[in-house]
């Protein structure tokens, strides 16, 4: 009986909350009074047009950005300033971004197992098995011996997703994943996502992947001028935007 | 003096006085290398004094002449009752100096990765000193290889500041300067060390351009 207790109240601490987060870049507010949560298993797809701050958002989660006011949670668990319980903190915390960030001096099966054996101190045999595995999840497992630089856009973007999966993470935050790829290599990164809402990870994904937010969202949520517009189901927000800022976007983004 | 005759009455002293040079050459750049890597992790991390006391380091060791850290080594440091030998001071002086080099040359390296990599490397948990040893300096010593040899053979050329002071055994510089003052060895005396010089700087070239070739990373 308690123990059915307890689960239901695991069940309802959001994995990721955000409550009352401002944030300035010198004269410029590009966070305002941000409230946000991402329960277990979701798909929160953020969108807006830029300079709304959504990708600042996002990095907020796991501290790459600082805030002004408010806090952030991470199962209920204040993220700190620094230090260890902040490292620790942004290990459960996956992040894909615009760029790959691979390590360019690692091959890519190093890449993938460098925070499991620095971070989760796994021996490297247990590391390369199972970022062997995540590797050919994601269909890259034939370049596990080549350079970063030796693969294209897609083939690293699919590795940043292996290598944030090895740290076994509660969620996976996504900055714009598919933004600086060639349009041919787009499919290939969101399918991978795809395969992975669909087995449950939790997922805050900045995008401007409009049928892939249509698909795969549980929740979208439109940014426009460092707020929170509106937030919606996504058959409701792409058929029924209740903002004229909503309505204004979707348009624009439409129109050709 | 011809050269056959300096080779036959100073042979073995070359040979000698290149083996020192070697040495020299070879601490001083162990500990450059060292306190170039040390000085540089200091001016990236986040304890704003080891920041400041990393760039006055530089700014001394980056500006001042060789000679006049050697004199200061030599005759300045008996006065605070520290007694070092001939040898030591010519050591730290040809380490001193390079190291400053050596963190220019590394921070050149770091700009050269991109901030990503490093919040890439946050965002998997890993610690400061993590980040630094598995992401910053790897990439940072592969992208340096080069001027990193530049800079061994010109702490080879630093070492002749050893002429300066009457060190025993004498490097190369110290060699020449003995011979000179004590026969007429001329411009030749001069001609086989810097010779010597130039084998050893061309040999240390071509090995630099080798590991440069093996570990230059691809972007």
């Amino acid at each position: 009986m308690s123990d059915t207790m307890h689960e239901t109240m695991n069940d309802r601490t959001p994995v990721i909350e955000l409550k009352h987060v401002d944030k300035h870049f010198g004269s410029l507010h590009v966070l305002k009074d941000i409230n946000l949560s991402v329960q277990k298993g979701e798909v929160v797809v953020i969108i807006g047009p830029s300079g709304s701050g959504k990708s600042t958002l996002c990095r907020t989660i796991n501290r790459l950005e600082t805030i002004d006011s408010g806090e952030i949670l991470i199962e209920g668990t204040k993220m700190p300033q620094e230090g260890k319980e902040l490292a620790r903190l942004r290990a459960q915390i996956g992040m894909v971004f615009q760029s790959f960030n691979l390590f360019a001096h690692k091959t890519i099966i190093d890449n993938v197992i460098l925070g499991p054996m620095d971070v989760l101190k796994k021996s490297k045999k247990e590391a390369k098995e199972e970022a062997m595995q995540l590797l050919s999840r994601v269909g890259v497992d034939s370049q596990a011996n080549k350079v970063p630089a030796q693969l294209s856009g897609g083939q690293q973007q699919r590795v940043a997703i292996a290598r944030a999966l090895a740290m076994h993470p509660k969620a996976i935050l996504f900055d714009e994943p598919t933004s600086a790829l060639d349009p041919e290599m787009i499919g290939e990164v969101l399918d991978v996502m795809t395969k992975l809402a669909r087995e449950g990870m939790t997922m805050l994904v900045v995008t401007h992947e409009m049928n892939f937010a249509r698909r795969v969202a549980s929740r979208v949520i439109f940014m426009d001028g460092g707020s929170i517009v509106e937030e919606n189901t996504p058959e409701e927000f792409f058929n029924h935007p209740k903002s004229q800022r909503a309505q204004d976007f979707l348009n624009s983004i439409q129109a050709h | 003096m011809g050269i056959k005759e300096l080779l036959s009455q100073y042979g073995d002293q070359y040979i000698q006085a290149l083996f020192t040079t070697w040495k020299l050459t070879a601490f001083s750049f162990a500990i450059a290398f060292v306190i170039g890597v040390a000085v540089t992790v200091m001016r990236i991390s986040p304890v704003q004094p080891l920041r400041v006391f990393a760039e006055i380091y530089i700014q001394i060791f980056r500006n001042i002449p060789g000679a006049s850290l050697l004199m200061l080594l030599v005759y300045a440091l008996p006065y605070l009752d520290v007694l070092l030998s001939y040898f030591v001071c010519v050591l730290i002086a040809a380490s001193l100096i390079p190291s400053a080099f050596c963190s220019e040359y590394l921070m050149a390296g770091i700009n050269t990765i991109g901030t990503g990599q490093i919040e890439a490397a946050r965002s998997l948990g890993l610690s400061f000193m993590q980040i630094i040893r598995r992401v910053v300096i790897p990439q940072a010593l592969r992208s340096s290889v080069l001027p990193l040899t530049n800079l061994l053979v010109s702490t080879m050329l630093t070492t002749a500041l050893a002429s300066q002071v009457p060190m025993n055994p004498r490097d190369l510089t110290g060699l020449v300067a003995h011979i000179n003052t004590h026969a007429v060895g001329g411009v030749t005396a001069f001609l086989i060390s810097a010779l010597l010089y130039c084998a050893t700087a061309v040999v240390i070239g071509q090995v630099g351009n080798m590991i440069d070739r093996k570990v230059r990373i691809l972007r």
